[in-house]
């Protein structure tokens, strides 16, 4: 594993502060009524897409899910075309036509979130295949979480990739939910790493709380894809701040207030924080800094978004058939 | 015939999960096989023995299923779980006074449950990784030499061997344990918890050093043997531009070349004093960071667990059922 230098840990820190800065924003203009449609944020989990996404760069691909804009953030989204997105703007990623679930972009090497539980996988597969077939070194990592590892589609892409050796890593976001239904009500087992021997491949587990944890997990794993030893299943265990959609959601009893408060404990950037404040890498003066000058940036994301057209009702079909 | 006391059952659903699956070849194991362990001990209890089992209910079901499945009554601890090692260390201290402790783990299960109860009457089966304190035996015939220890008033003295600990005095913080190894690092992060990167190795302290184990009792294995009955310590002073090199077993299926700076044997009690900054491991892997200039005071007793030799109980009772 690579030791990280500093630049590397702020370049972390700042991931996650993006992520948790810009949903946060979306949140309070999809509760204010500003954002059409069904917002799945990802507070809470920016460990997990900073931790993996500091190892990739544009070459390499990433799938995502309905909880999706946190990959896109860590991949190198920018915030006035991710806004302009989710408020069906013209100059939007998708030109407004795919909104929060559906965003894509390849000069990222993003492959799309996806409205569909467990679609990522066979994407992110097909994508290693290329890998493969063209002899490059470019690496697919398809994020999806423990609901997502009871479908069919997992375990056909897990078993492609094995089977095949590809340059693939399944990265499952595991936040004790499927939707609002606890995770022992949906599967039998605890660790969704547990299925990957069934397959082939290594399954590990970390704390997806712990962005270095993450950190040398994804490491190991994109290092042992890009030397074309085969697929890894990395579990990271988490959790999600906000409801399953929107903040406060439709406010139902599934999960409890406590249960929430001892996640937040573990709240993953002030942990990064406190631990880089002791090794003097980020102060908390630097780091305050740093979170105003991200939410400055969110703010111009989203004047730009609120003064950006509408798509013209001409373009209706562009862009929607391949 | 009555028994002197109950059986617990501890099992540690996040071992043997944790990055070496990647970064070494060490062997998957999953929660399924850990259930079939218990179910195979407590056939085993029952074959020889009524005591009444006590047991921590984790959340991946391990010993509450196979409990369901062959209709044994049994009282889980009343302890508050929250998936960490702290569930293993209270579950110790709600334990005291059983009879005999089954755990199945790792080191750091182990570890974790001395923490709890320091002198427990232990059957350590080994469902971790690099393990040096616990055993691999077939768990059929470990419940039985439970069953007969608890049933058959043998003296624990007769049959069982007194562990050596490693007490970790760390200033200013919670003191802290371990079995087989304490290890300073000039790692910066917990991360993903096992010990990788053998340049980052500064000093340690063994209970045991057995070339036939894996981890930091191999270093010392291939050094300067120490068995687990001999009442001294082992000492390494590390350095990774040392001439002087020993190949050891690092992790499962990694050999590594390390530079040593010296090694020498202490007395039981005699003291290693550390300073920070640095991260201390523990039994393999990272759980206390050291600040700069912080001290941590490493001594070896022997007053650890009575590990029970299961061959030493069933060959002392002969085959002659209950």
């Amino acid at each position: 594993m690579s030791t990280p230098s500093d630049d590397v840990l702020l370049d972390i820190h700042r991931r996650m502060v993006r992520i948790r800065t810009f949903e946060t924003e979306a949140g309070r203009m999809a509760e204010a009524g500003k954002i059409p449609g069904a917002l799945h944020l990802y507070v809470g989990e920016e460990a997990v897409a900073a931790g993996v996404m500091v190892h990739l760069s544009n070459e390499d691909w990433i799938t995502s899910t309905h909880r999706g804009h946190g990959h896109l953030i860590a991949k190198g989204g920018e915030f006035d075309r991710m806004f302009a997105e989710l408020f069906g703007r013209a100059t939007g990623y998708c030109r407004g036509k795919g909104g929060s679930m559906h965003i894509s972009n390849m000069d990222l090497g993003m492959l799309g979130a996806n409205g569909i539980v467990g679609a990522g996988p066979p994407i992110a597969v097909g994508a290693a295949f290329s890998t493969k077939y063209r002899n490059t070194d470019r690496v697919a990592v398809t994020f999806f979480g423990d609901g997502a590892s009871n479908e069919g589609s997992f375990h056909e892409a897990a078993n492609m990739a094995a089977l095949y050796k590809l340059p693939v890593v399944f990265v499952c976001e595991n936040n004790g939910y499927g939707e609002y239904t606890p995770q022992a009500k949906h599967q039998a087992i605890v660790d969704v790493a547990d299925r990957a021997s069934g397959y082939g491949m290594p399954g590990v587990v970390v704390d997806g709380m712990d962005a270095m944890a993450v950190y040398e997990a994804a490491d190991a794993a994109i290092e042992r894809a890009r030397a074309g030893d085969g697929p890894t299943l990395l579990e990271c265990k988490t959790y999600r701040f906000f409801d399953h959609v929107g903040v406060r959601g439709m406010g139902l009893t599934y999960r409890t207030d406590e249960e929430l408060a001892e996640w937040q404990k573990r709240d993953p950037i002030h942990m990064f924080e406190a631990r880089l404040a002791e090794l003097d890498v980020l102060s908390k003066d630097s780091a305050q800094a740093i979170h105003e000058e991200v939410l400055a940036e969110v703010r111009a994301g989203i004047e730009f978004a609120e003064a950006s057209p509408t798509p013209d009702p001409d373009t209706l079909l562009d862009d929607v058939y391949a | 015939m009555p028994s002197r006391g109950a059986v617990g059952f501890v099992a540690n659903p996040a071992s043997g999960k944790d990055i070496r699956r990647v970064t070494a070849r060490a062997s998957v194991f999953d929660n399924q096989e850990k259930s079939a362990m218990v179910r195979r001990c407590l056939i085993g209890l029952r074959a020889m023995s009524d005591a009444p089992i006590r047991y921590l209910a984790d959340a991946n079901r391990l010993v509450e299923s196979a409990l369901e499945e062959l209709g044994f009554d049994a009282d889980a601890v009343d302890v508050e779980t929250n998936g960490s090692a702290a569930d293993t260390t209270q579950a110790a201290a709600a334990l005291r006074g059983a009879g005999a402790v089954v755990t199945l783990g790792g080191d750091g299960t182990n570890r974790a449950f001395a923490k709890g109860w320091l002198d427990a009457p232990l059957i350590p089966l080994s469902t971790g990784t690099n393990n040096a304190f616990p055993v691999m035996r077939e768990a059929t015939t470990a419940g039985a030499a439970a069953g007969l220890l608890v049933s058959r008033g043998i003296p624990l003295e007769a049959v069982a061997e007194r562990a050596k600990v490693i007490h970790v005095d760390i200033d200013r913080e919670a003191a802290d344990i371990a079995l087989i190894d304490a290890v300073l690092t000039a790692d910066r992060f917990i991360g993903a918890r096992a010990l990788d990167d053998p340049g980052k190795l500064i000093a340690a302290m063994l209970t045991r050093a057995d070339p036939a184990g894996v981890g930091m009792t191999s270093i010392g294995g291939f050094t300067r043997p120490l068995a687990a009955r001999a009442d001294a310590a082992l000492i390494i002073d590390f350095d990774a531009s040392s001439p002087h090199r020993v190949v050891a077993a690092l992790a499962p299926g990694r050999f590594e070349s390390i530079g040593l700076a010296r090694t020498r044997t202490a007395e039981l009690g005699e003291p290693l004093h550390l300073t920070g900054p640095g991260v201390l491991a523990l039994d393999g892997e990272r759980e206390r960071v050291l600040g700069p200039g912080q001290a941590a005071t490493l001594r070896t007793l022997r007053d650890g667990p009575w590990v029970v030799d299961v061959r030493s109980v069933l060959t002392r009772v002969g085959c002659g059922g209950r």
